[in-house]
């Protein structure tokens, strides 16, 4: 597949050279337009190499000083994105090292792919009547909407989803909270759509089971 | 606790169709996000299709994973963010310097 480059800050009503000459002049309203569509990604993308929100929101901070003062030295060779998370990364790595904390992406750990995405025993055994079918199948949840939408579910999953291991957590939350397509968080990433979709898979799964423990225990 | 009958609620493959070589809900739930994101090659797509015919289960499971994903866009932030006054601070010199 052709390999794009990431379109969350260059995915905008003005194009990259239009973005470029209004940072240019200091032109705070489409500065203030794309930091605000810009952070979240790249929060995200700094906090999985760091180990506090805290330290990710410093280094998207310095990562804009480095745009707003560096900007003359964009030659546009490469997207205005692209350009933007190679000197987020570089940032994030630099206070990754610092952490000693190992490069998150990489490459999948094996307890990524290996990790059952449900609970074996689960499942009907060998001798069972029905190998690998459930023997202690999912209930339907009772009003989803109305007890999804609830502020104490919001929470546990809140919680639920900090607490995902670093890739896990950062890639479902730059799908299924930011909204972002598997190629931008690929490219963005340098993952492959396959490692993506493990990492997707495990982080989905591991939050499905918690809502499930949740939403179960109140029915009962 | 549930009961542990058999999963199946109707039939296999149609008459007019090759059989297709059945999955268990173990490999079920392996292969939903790969469903969800259309990564299946056909032959396992068509497993996972006809699984989800016959097993209310498995049904059941996939609507919890996409409930959980909408759940997931429900935590989006909606406040805009602004940026640092550092920042700020550096744009405006830049303007200032230009002028």
């Amino acid at each position: 597949m052709q390999a794009k480059p990431p379109a969350a800050p260059a995915s905008t009503a003005l194009s990259d050279e239009q973005t470029l000459a209004a940072l240019r002049a200091g032109d705070e309203r489409a500065f203030r337009d794309l930091f605000a569509r810009s952070y979240p990604m790249m929060k995200r993308v700094a906090r999985a190499y760091v180990a506090s929100d805290a330290v990710a929101e410093e280094i998207v901070q310095e990562t804009w000083m480095a745009i707003v003062t560096g900007i003359d030295r964009f030659e546009g060779r490469s997207a205005l994105g692209t350009w933007i998370f190679s000197i987020l990364t570089n940032q994030a790595k630099t206070h990754s090292a610092r952490e000693s904390r190992a490069v998150p992406f990489s490459c999948v750990a094996p307890s990524d792919a290996e990790e059952p995405t449900v609970d074996p025993d689960r499942f009907q055994k060998d001798d069972d009547a029905w190998p690998g079918h459930w023997a202690t199948p999912p209930r339907p949840w009772q009003k989803p909407e109305r007890r999804l939408l609830a502020l104490e579910t919001r929470d546990r999953l809140k919680a639920a989803l900090a607490q995902l291991p670093d890739r896990q957590r950062t890639i479902v939350a730059l799908r299924d909270v930011e909204g972002h397509s598997a190629e931008e968080v690929c490219d963005l990433l340098g993952l492959s759509q396959e490692n993506q979709r493990v990492l997707l898979h495990r982080g989905r799964s591991r939050l499905r089971a918690v809502l499930e423990e949740y939403l179960d225990a109140a029915d009962v | 606790m549930h009961d542990s009958g058999p999963p199946h609620n109707g039939h296999s493959a149609s008459e007019s169709e090759p059989p297709i070589d059945e999955i268990t809900c173990q490999q079920f739930v392996e292969l939903v996000t790969e469903y969800f994101e259309g990564a299946l090659q056909a032959h396992t797509l068509s497993q996972v299709e006809e699984h989800l015919v016959m097993c209310d289960w498995c049904v059941t499971y996939v609507q919890q994973m996409q409930a959980t994903i909408s759940s997931l866009r429900e935590l989006r932030q909606e406040r805009t963010p602004e940026p640092p006054d550092p920042v700020l601070a550096a744009l405006r010199a830049r303007r200032e310097g230009e002028a």
